[in-house]
C-alpha cells in the first residue's frame, strides 16, 4: 500500500495509461476490453479519491509532491503537486472517466479497442496537465493531450470529423506555440522550469506584458474565449458523445485552469493591464454564446454554444481578481462539468435512438420518455442556475465577485450585463426543453422510442447527484480550495500592493500613486450609485 | 603539426581501423558478388551487416586513440565515433530496408551494397576530417556513391534522373567548395584545421579572401544539407530515388553535412560571424518557411518529406545561427558565449539523432508501402484506411510524423525544444517566434498523413502488401522515438561530452 500513497499522484495520472497499453493483449475481443477499460476507469477513480480525503484543505498548499529530477541538473524535473484547485479538476476527471466508458458501449462500435486505449491516454494527459508542477512536463501533458483528442474526434466523429478534428488540433497548437516561448524565456531569465521559481522572478512590465499574451492565447483558445472559440462548435458537434463529455466536463477547464495557475500569479502587471480587456470579452461571450445558442437547430450545438456562455462566467469570475469571484469561477468549472457533461450525455441518448439532433425533429417526448424528460429538465435547470443546484452556486458567487471587485473598470455594469447572459441562458434552455419534450407528440418516429436504459440510468444518476449534492452542500468543494485559491493569488496582490499598477492609465479614476491597485474605487461605479 | 613527425605506425592502424574495415569490407562485398556465383543474392546483406556490426564492436571494444592521426588529416575521438556510430546504425537498418524489398520483388541490385558502405566510409572520414583536403576527401567518396545509389535502379527514368540532376548540382557545389578551399589556403597557408585555426588568431590572413573563401565553402555545404537557395535538387532527387536510399539520403547525409558544417563553424566562429551571421540567419529562416510551405501542397509523400528534410535543416541552422551569435553580442554576451555554444553543440547533435530515428521509420514505411512495379506508390491517398489493414505500419509512421511536426512526447518535441531554449538563450526570440510558427505550419501536413491513414477508408488503389521485417525494424524506431521523447537526459548528456571534444 504504501508503494501506491508514497507515490500517489503518479499513480492516478498513469494508471489510465497502463490501461491503455494492456488493452493490446485483448485483440480483438471487445466486450472483455470494455470491462477492462471500465475496470482501469474505476481503479483510477478509487486512487483519486485517496487524494480527497487525504488531503488537508487547512494548508492549501502543494500536497502529495513527487519531485524527481528530469532533464539538465534538476533543472527540469518531473514535478507533481496536488493543491485544492488541482484536487477537485482531477476528481472531476476521474469521475467523469468511467461514466463516460459505460456510455460508449452502445455509441461505438467500430475499432473499439483503439476507442478505449486513446481515451485512456487522454485521461492520463489531462490528469498530468492538472497535477504539474514543472512548467516543461505541464507543457508536455498538455501538447500531448491533442493527440488522444484528435483520433477521438477524427475517427469515430460525425460527418465532417476530419475538417472539426484538425481545426481543434491546429487552433490549440496557435496559442500553445506561443506560449512556448515565453516558458523558454522564462527558463532562460530563471534557470530552472520550477512553477515556483517562475514566481520569483523579477520581471520587467513590458516582459509581463507579453508573457501575459502569449499565455493568455493559449489558454484562451482553449476555454474558449470569444472571438477564438470557433473550433469549439465543430469540434463537439463532430465528435463522438464521449469526445464531447470530455471536451465540455474537463478539456475546456484547462485553459481557464492555465489562466488561473500560470498566467495570473506569473504576471501580475500583465492581469493589470490586460483585465479589463478580458473581462469585456468573457462578458461579450456571455451574451454571443447564448444568444447564438437561442438560435441553433441542433440541441448538441445549442448546448456546445451554452459552454461559450458558461465558460464566460468562468473567465469573468477569475479576473474579477478578488477571491469570491475566483472561487466562483473554479466552482463553476465543476458544475459546469457536471451539468453541460450530463447534457451531452443525454444529447447522445437520443442520438443513438433517432440518428437526428434537429429540435424540429422531436416534440412531446416526455410522453414517451418521461424518465429521460425527467433527468434532462434536472441537468437543464442545474446547468441555468436554479438554487438547489449546483450551477446556482457558481454563477451567484461569480455575479457578486464581479460586481464587488474594485479593480475591474464599470465592474457593476459587467456584472448587471452578465446577469442578462443568466436570463438568456435560461431562456434558451428552457425554450428547447419545451420544443423537445412538451406540447403534441407529432413526429410518428418518436412514438415508439424507449426510454432510458439501466445502463443509462448508472450513467447519469451519479452527475445528477452530485448536482444536487453540490448545490445544497456547496462547502464540500469550497472548503477545499479557498485557502489554495488564495495561496495561488497571494502573488498576485503581493505585487500589485506595492507597485503601482502599470495598468493605470487603462483605469479610469485610478488611485494615487502607490495605492494598492485591488482596493481601487473605480468612478464608473461611484457613478451608478 | 606539419612538420612530418615518424608516425607510430601501430597506433595509426589501430586508429583507422574502423575506416578501414568499412573500406575493405565494401571491396569484400564487391569481389564476392563478382566472383562467387553460388551465393545467393541476400547473403551479401548479412556480409554487409557483420561488415558494419564488427565496426561498431571494434570501435566499443578497442581503445580507439584520442587526437589527430595521419599528420593531423584526421582527428579522432568522442565526436567521429559519435557520428561512426550514427552512419552505422543507419546503414544497418538501410540495409535491412532495402533487403527486404529487394527479396519481396526478387529484383536484386547487389551493387547497392558496396556502395553503400563506400557512402558510410565517405561519410566517416567527413565527420573526422581535421584538414580541408579530408573533408573534400570525404565529402566527394560520400556523394559518388549516393549518386550511384540514387539513380541505379535501371530502366526507371524518375531514378535515372534523380541520379543525373544530384550529380550535375552535386559536381558544381562540389566546385564552389573547392575554390573555397583555393581561398581558404592562400589566405591561411595551409589546409589543417589547426594552421587555419592559427591564422585566424594571428590575424595576419586577409580578411576579403577569408570572406570569399569561407562563403564559397558554405555554399558546397549549403547543397549537402538542402539550405536554401541551395535545395533545388532536393524534391527531385528525394521522389526518384528509391524509398531506402531517400532514406538514407535524408538522415545520413543530413548527418555528416551538419557535423562538418558545425566543425567548420566552430572553427572559423568569430571570423564567420562577423562576415556571414546575417546571411546564415537570413537563410536559416528562407530554408525553414519555404520548405514548410511547399511541404503543404505535395500529394506525394516523398516530395512532402524532401521538402520537410529541406524545413528540419532550416531548424537545425537555427542552431548554428544560435552559436555564431555570441561572437558578435557585447560583453555581457561574451561571458555567456560558452555555455551557449556548448548548449547549441549538444542541441545540433540531439537533433540530428532523432531527426534520424524519425525519417528512417518514416521512410522505412514507405519503402514497404511505395514498391509496387508500375505505380506511382508514394502518393498519400495510397495509405488511406493502412490503420485497419496494417496497424503497426500506421502506427509507426503516426508516430514518425508526430514527431517530426515536434508533438510531445515525442523526440521531435524534445529536439525543437533544446534547439529553440540555445536560441532564446542567445537572445534571438524573433526567431526562435519565427521557429515555432514554422513548426505550427509543419502540423498540417504532417496531420495529413494520420488523417489519411486513420481517417479515410480503405481506397481501391491502397497498397495491401507488406514486407514483415522493415515493418518491425520501423516499429522498434517509433519505439525508441517515444522512448527518447521521454527520457531525453541521458542522450543529451551523452551529446554535450562529445561535442565538448570539438569545441575549442
Amino acid at each position: 500500500m504504501a508503494m501506491i500513497t508514497d507515490h500517489i499522484l503518479t499513480w492516478v495520472t498513469f494508471v489510465p495509461l497502463l490501461g491503455a497499453v494492456a488493452l493490446w493483449l485483448f485483440g480483438r475481443r471487445e466486450g472483455p476490453a470494455r470491462i477492462f477499460a471500465l475496470a482501469v476507469s474505476l481503479v483510477d477513480f478509487v486512487l483519486s479519491l485517496h487524494l480527497w480525503f487525504h488531503f488537508d484543505a487547512a494548508r492549501g498548499d502543494d500536497q502529495f509532491v513527487e519531485r524527481v529530477a528530469w532533464i539538465g541538473n534538476g533543472q527540469v524535473s518531473y514535478h507533481l503537486g496536488c493543491d485544492g484547485i488541482s484536487l477537485v479538476l482531477a476528481l472531476l476527471t476521474t469521475f467523469l472517466g468511467p461514466l463516460i466508458i459505460l456510455s460508449t458501449w452502445k455509441a461505438i462500435t467500430s475499432r473499439v479497442r483503439e476507442f478505449l486505449a486513446f481515451f485512456l491516454l487522454l485521461q492520463t494527459a489531462m490528469l498530468g496537465t492538472f497535477l504539474a508542477r514543472d512548467m516543461l512536463l505541464f507543457y508536455v501533458f498538455w501538447e500531448a493531450m491533442l493527440i488522444p483528442m484528435y483520433f477521438i474526434i477524427g475517427i469515430w466523429g460525425g460527418q465532417r470529423r476530419i475538417y472539426a478534428a484538425v481545426k481543434f488540433f491546429i487552433f490549440t497548437m496557435v496559442g500553445s506555440v506561443f506560449m512556448l516561448v515565453g516558458i523558454l524565456y522564462l527558463f532562460f531569465q530563471s534557470g530552472s522550469m520550477e512553477l515556483t521559481s517562475f514566481l520569483n522572478l523579477n520581471l520587467e512590465h513590458n516582459a509581463q506584458l507579453w508573457l501575459f499574451a502569449a499565455f493568455f492565447l493559449a489558454f484562451a483558445i482553449k476555454v474558449p474565449v470569444f472571438p477564438l472559440h470557433t473550433w469549439l462548435p465543430d469540434a463537439h458537434v463532430e465528435a463522438p458523445t464521449a469526445g464531447s463529455v470530455v471536451l465540455a466536463g474537463v478539456l475546456l477547464k484547462m485553459g481557464t485552469y492555465g489562466m488561473l495557475r500560470f498566467a495570473m500569479p506569473l504576471f501580475p502587471q500583465g492581469v493589470a493591464y490586460f483585465a479589463p480587456a478580458v473581462s469585456i470579452l468573457a462578458v461579450i461571450g456571455i451574451i454571443y454564446g447564448a444568444l447564438v445558442a437561442l438560435v441553433q437547430p441542433d440541441i448538441k450545438k445549442l448546448v456546445a454554444y451554452s459552454s461559450v456562455s458558461h465558460l464566460g462566467f468562468v473567465v469573468l469570475g477569475l479576473f474579477s481578481l478578488n477571491s469570491l469571484g475566483v472561487a466562483g469561477g473554479v466552482f463553476q468549472m465543476l458544475a459546469h462539468g457536471l451539468s453541460t457533461g450530463a447534457l451531452f450525455l443525454l444529447v447522445g441518448v437520443i442520438y443513438e435512438r433517432r440518428h437526428t439532433r434537429e429540435i424540429s425533429e422531436f416534440g412531446g417526448l416526455a410522453h414517451v420518455m418521461p424518465l429521460y424528460a425527467t433527468f434532462f429538465m434536472i441537468a437543464t435547470l442545474a446547468s441555468i442556475g436554479l438554487p438547489g443546484l449546483a450551477g446556482f452556486v457558481g454563477e451567484f458567487t461569480i455575479l457578486l465577485g464581479t460586481f464587488t471587485s474594485e479593480f475591474l473598470p464599470a465592474a457593476r455594469v459587467m456584472a448587471i450585463l452578465a446577469a442578462t447572459g443568466v436570463v438568456l441562458g435560461a431562456f434558451f434552455m428552457l425554450w428547447m426543453v419545451q420544443r423537445v419534450f412538451f406540447g403534441r407528440l407529432a413526429n410518428d418516429a418518436n412514438k415508439n422510442l424507449p426510454d432510458l436504459s439501466w445502463r443509462e440510468v448508472v450513467v447519469l444518476v451519479p452527475l445528477l447527484v452530485f448536482m444536487f449534492v453540490l448545490g445544497v452542500h456547496p462547502g464540500l468543494v469550497l472548503d477545499k480550495v479557498d485557502l489554495s485559491i488564495q495561496k495561488v493569488l497571494a502573488p498576485l496582490e503581493a505585487q500589485l500592493v506595492p507597485h503601482s499598477p502599470a495598468g493605470h492609465a487603462a483605469i479610469p479614476g485610478g488611485g494615487e500613486e502607490g495605492a494598492p491597485a485591488i482596493l481601487l474605487v473605480n468612478s464608473d461605479a461611484e457613478d451608478l450609485r | 603539426m606539419n612538420d612530418l613527425a615518424i608516425p607510430d605506425f601501430g597506433r595509426e592502424i589501430a586508429a583507422l581501423l574502423p575506416f578501414l574495415i568499412v573500406a575493405g569490407g565494401g571491396l569484400l562485398v564487391m569481389v564476392t558478388d563478382a566472383l562467387v556465383k553460388t551465393l545467393r543474392k541476400d547473403h551479401l546483406s548479412y556480409l554487409v551487416l557483420l561488415v558494419l556490426l564488427s565496426v561498431i564492436v571494434v570501435q566499443t571494444t578497442s581503445g580507439t586513440p584520442e587526437g589527430p592521426v595521419l599528420n593531423g588529416l584526421l582527428l579522432l575521438g568522442n565526436f567521429s565515433r559519435f557520428f561512426t556510430y550514427l552512419f552505422v546504425v543507419i546503414g544497418v537498418l538501410t540495409t535491412i530496408f532495402a533487403t527486404g524489398i529487394f527479396d519481396r520483388d526478387g529484383n536484386y541490385r547487389p551493387e547497392f551494397y558496396p556502395l553503400l558502405l563506400f557512402a558510410i566510409l565517405g561519410m566517416m572520414v567527413l565527420a573526422a576530417a581535421n584538414d580541408l583536403l579530408t573533408v573534400y576527401l570525404g565529402l566527394e567518396t560520400m556523394s559518388l556513391a549516393t549518386y550511384v545509389l540514387a539513380g541505379g535502379v535501371r530502366g526507371n527514368a524518375p531514378s535515372s534522373e534523380a541520379g543525373f540532376k544530384y550529380l550535375m548540382l552535386g559536381g558544381f557545389s562540389s566546385a564552389f567548395f573547392l575554390m573555397g578551399v583555393a581561398f581558404v589556403y592562400g589566405a591561411c597557408g595551409g589546409t589543417g584545421f589547426d594552421q587555419i585555426a592559427a591564422a585566424l588568431h594571428s590575424g595576419s590572413a586577409p580578411m576579403p579572401f577569408l570572406t570569399l573563401g569561407t562563403g564559397l565553402m558554405l555554399v558546397g555545404f549549403g547543397f549537402k544539407v538542402a539550405m536554401v537557395p541551395f535545395h533545388m535538387w532536393t524534391p527531385d532527387v528525394y521522389d526518384g530515388a528509391p524509398a531506402y536510399v531517400t532514406g538514407f539520403m535524408a538522415t545520413a547525409i543530413k548527418a555528416a553535412g551538419f557535423a562538418i558544417l558545425l566543425r567548420f563553424v566552430l572553427l572559423t566562429e568569430p571570423m564567420l560571424a562577423f562576415a556571414w551571421y546575417p546571411v546564415l540567419t537570413v537563410l536559416a529562416v528562407l530554408t525553414m518557411s519555404l520548405g514548410n510551405i511547399v511541404a503543404l501542397v505535395q500529394g506525394n509523400i516523398k516530395r512532402m518529406l524532401a521538402w520537410s528534410s529541406i524545413a528540419h535543416a532550416g531548424y537545425l541552422l537555427l542552431g548554428i545561427v544560435a552559436i555564431l551569435a555570441p561572437a558578435l553580442g557585447g560583453p555581457e554576451m561574451m561571458a555567456r558565449a560558452k555555455g551557449i555554444v556548448e548548449e547549441g553543440g549538444a542541441a545540433l547533435l540531439f537533433y540530428l539523432v532523432g531527426y534520424a530515428l524519425m525519417n528512417l521509420a518514416a521512410f522505412g514505411i514507405i519503402n514497404v508501402m511505395g514498391t509496387e512495379p508500375g505505380v506511382d506508390g508514394d502518393q498519400i491517398s495510397r495509405y488511406a484506411g493502412l490503420s485497419r489493414r496494417q496497424p503497426v505500419a500506421a502506427a509507426t509512421l503516426a508516430v514518425a510524423m508526430l514527431s517530426l511536426a515536434g508533438i510531445p512526447p515525442m523526440v521531435g518535441f524534445m529536439a525543437k525544444f533544446y534547439i529553440f531554449s540555445v536560441v532564446v538563450k542567445a537572445g534571438l526570440i524573433p526567431l526562435a517566434i519565427i521557429g515555432v510558427i514554422n513548426s505550427l505550419i509543419s502540423v498540417y501536413y504532417y496531420l495529413r498523413v494520420i488523417v489519411v491513414m486513420y481517417m479515410h477508408d480503405t481506397a481501391e488503389d491502397s497498397y495491401q502488401g507488406t514486407e514483415w521485417v522493415s515493418v518491425a525494424a520501423a516499429g522498434l524506431l517509433a519505439f525508441l522515438i517515444i522512448y527518447l521523447g521521454v527520457m531525453p537526459e541521458a542522450f543529451h548528456r551523452g551529446a554535450e561530452i562529445v561535442f565538448r571534444q570539438i569545441s575549442f
